[in-house]
């Protein structure tokens, strides 16, 4: 790794580091802690840029294009979830997401380091491989933070449920969060749909039978028909709240599922 | 010092306090009759629902707060038994404790501060505010919002009204659009809808009683509608305020079942403020409804007034704190005038005996040599004078004597050096209430500029 990207992964890891610590004070005092509200998004996304500029930096320097690797794929998708997040926080009233952001961003990042950058599989058209990496890095982005918009709701809704609504910090409005997580989800599902398709054509092409393999593409089916029948419910029996948060964490925790398996499997980091 | 006079929720009914209350207008006229008056010097005016009261001074502070309370009673005579009179440091800490909403009927509530700061601009824009307030009334202010930045006095809600709107705001968000059922006629109830209402909630009112509905839906710019549609009405609002002497549930668990394919899951908010209660508790086991009755808020109520009690030990500390600062703070000013007359005097005679032996014994110095001179008699002159300075102060925090004992022993003047640095005692305050309002650390900063002013005066600064 070059000294450019080791510093930006090390002030990267320190700004959320910070970040993470600010959103949890935030949510921790009673009645908030307004200068840490202030300045946790901005801490945050100056970590998102120094992480941006290692992931850059770091794949130049081995020159290697980072959505080839899981290395860096799985650095980007967190980058991703950040930078989603920060775009949303104001307009989406989820501020206090930043909570789960942040030390998600911060475990993607330092977590990387531990997979290995092994090269791409040769039999694999680049186009088709950048167009299936990208696809699920964004719906990994999306689908994490629903996740985390997710268990938001189900921990309001808990607090309001037993009237435990003094003694901690504010936490999103319910409807807040169940229409982020409903968002989130509809922006994540196409990508989802894409990823699986092209990483359909390219099993195919790679004539891949192997046990594991076989597991992880039933692994992402199932994913994808479990998105796919909490939007149904959703759009079709007016699922809402706690049933649609609980669809949701089961479909990211499917999702993390595949990306452990890509992760544990024979191969390492090679896509 | 100060001087305050007035009376509040603690000491008259709100049919003695609003024979005093005055309108933002009128106070200036109040202001300038207290002015008129030879024993008062300085004087605002704090008028709310709460309280009237006059923060003032002047020469001789008893004087002064029996001429605030000839005005005050000859305004309104039946009040004269129900003022209050505090001075000197009681009365400066009863100002630091008001401002920061230690003394109010609702503890740690916000407008306090703003009433305050209000009544201040009036008295400086009706030109009755002099040193002594300036250097005290921004100082109530700092305490003030210390206390609301350093402690959790103003978290939480202490109203059932205000507890169902931040309740329904944790819910839902924004209330702009939402829609409010507001079933029966209890007096609390209504509170609630006015409040939903203003947050821009749109308001139906239900109720077996047509001609009431119509008056409350009247009264409150809501929709009335008949009792037979409260089932259709529950399908589609997001709030429910029930408060009927129905003996029986009017809001049932089959009713909300039945309801719950329409509503497609969108969030209920169920309040409960009758006794007997309104809405069978089993649904509150619905996903997505949440159900709260008179206990359940009494509980929040309490709760959030037992957090803001335990929040009023802590900034009762501030407040003492601020207290003793400005004591030290009026000390330095009563003291500075006379400093300043006594080195002025022992300055004119070094000086003038050093210039009659430059003139004489002394003529054949250079004028490296007169510099050093002039500067090893000031030297000397510090050096002198330092330890007085300090033995003084430390007299005149004991007794007023102090002062008083150092014009008669060295036949100095401070009145004449107090009204040259009048106006300069002033303008710090003017700068702090210029100040960003939210910016606490500024007001700090002045408050220590200030008090950095006062040390250099005395000479206790840096030697």
């Amino acid at each position: 790794m070059s000294a450019i990207a080791t510093i930006a992964f090390t002030l990267g890891v320190v700004a959320y580091s910070a970040s993470s610590t600010l959103f949890f004070v935030d949510l921790a005092r009673r009645e908030g802690a307004p200068q840490a509200a202030k300045w946790a998004p901005w801490v945050l996304a100056a970590g998102a840029g120094l992480h941006a500029a290692h992931v850059i930096t770091a794949s130049a320097t081995l020159n290697r294009w980072p959505f080839d690797s899981l290395h860096f794929a799985l650095s980007l998708s967190a980058l991703i979830a950040v930078s989603v997040y920060l775009a949303l926080r104001q307009r989406a009233r989820i501020h206090a997401i930043g909570a789960f952001v942040s030390p998600l961003a911060l475990t993607f990042l330092v977590g990387a380091q531990f997979v290995s950058v092994s090269a791409p599989p040769t039999t694999i058209p680049s186009t088709l491989l950048t167009l299936h990496v990208a696809a699920n890095l964004l719906g990994i982005g999306f689908f994490m933070l629903a996740g985390g918009v997710s268990v938001f709701y189900l921990v309001q809704e808990r607090r309001l449920k037993q009237k435990r609504v003094i003694g901690t910090g504010k936490l999103p409005p319910l409807d807040s969060l169940d229409t982020t997580e409903h968002r989130l989800l509809l922006a994540g599902f196409p990508l989802l749909t894409l990823g699986i398709a092209t990483g359909a054509i390219w099993a195919r092409q790679l004539e891949a039978g192997g046990g594991v393999e076989v597991a992880r593409a039933l692994l992402a089916y199932a994913t994808w028909l479990l998105v796919a029948a909490v939007l149904t419910l959703r759009a079709v029996a007016g699922w809402r709240g706690r049933r649609a948060a609980y669809g949701t964490i089961a479909g990211v925790v499917c999702v993390m599922l595949v990306i452990l398996v890509y992760v544990v499997r024979p191969h390492g980091g090679a896509l | 010092m100060i001087v305050v006079v007035g009376l509040s929720h603690r000491s008259a009914s709100i049919a003695v306090r609003e024979r005093l209350a005055l309108p933002r207008e009128e106070i200036p006229d109040v202001l300038a009759e207290l002015a008129a008056h030879e024993a008062v010097s300085e004087a605002l005016m704090v008028s709310t629902c709460n309280r009237v009261e006059v923060v003032a001074t002047g020469a001789d502070l008893h004087a002064a707060a029996e001429a605030v309370r000839s005005v005050l009673t000859a305004r309104a005579p039946p009040v004269a038994r129900h003022l209050y009179v505090h001075e000197g440091a009681d009365a400066v800490r009863h100002l630091f404790r008001v401002a920061s909403s230690l003394d109010s009927l609702v503890l740690g509530e916000p407008q306090i501060l703003g009433q305050v700061k209000e009544a201040f601009e009036v008295a400086r824009a009706a030109g009755s505010v002099g040193a002594v307030l300036n250097g005290t009334v921004p100082r109530a202010i700092r305490t003030a919002k210390r206390v609301r930045t350093q402690t959790a006095i103003g978290s939480g809600q202490v109203s059932v009204p205000s507890v169902a709107v931040d309740l329904a705001t944790q819910i839902f968000a924004d209330l702009k659009g939402r829609r409010v059922a507001l079933v029966g006629s209890g007096e609390m109830a209504e509170a609630v809808a006015r409040l939903l209402a203003q947050a821009g909630a749109k308001l139906s009112v239900i109720g077996r009683n047509a001609d009431r509905v119509a008056e409350i839906a009247g009264a409150l710019g809501g929709e009335a509608r008949g009792w037979h549609e409260l089932r259709a009405c529950v399908a589609e609002v997001d709030v429910v305020v029930t408060s009927t002497s129905a003996p029986a549930h009017v809001v049932d668990f089959d009713m909300l079942n039945a309801v719950k394919r329409s509503r497609r899951g969108r969030s209920l908010f169920l309040i409960d403020l009758a006794v007997p209660r309104d809405v069978d508790p089993r649904v509150d086991s619905i996903d997505g409804v949440f159900l709260y009755n008179v206990d359940d808020f009494s509980k929040v109520v309490a709760e959030s007034a037992a957090g803001r009690r335990r929040e009023a030990e802590q900034a009762e500390q501030i407040v003492a704190r601020e207290v003793l600062g400005y004591d030290r703070w009026a000390e330095v000013t009563q003291l500075k005038p006379a400093i300043v007359a006594l080195r002025e005097r022992f300055q004119s005679v070094v000086h003038g005996e050093v210039e009659k032996s430059l003139k004489t014994k002394l003529k054949h110095l250079g004028d490296s040599d007169r510099v050093a001179l002039g500067k090893m008699a000031d030297a000397i002159l510090n050096k002198l004078l330092h330890t007085p300075t300090q033995r003084l102060r430390e007299l005149a925090s004991e007794s007023e004597d102090a002062v008083q004992l150092l014009v008669e022993l060295f036949e100095i003047d401070p009145g004449a050096e107090a009204n040259r640095s009048g106006e300069h005692a002033a303008s710090p305050a003017d700068q702090a209430s210029e100040e960003d309002e939210d910016s606490a650390e500024g007001d700090e900063d002045f408050a220590d500029s200030n008090d950095e002013e006062g040390e250099r005066a005395l000479g206790t600064g840096s030697r």
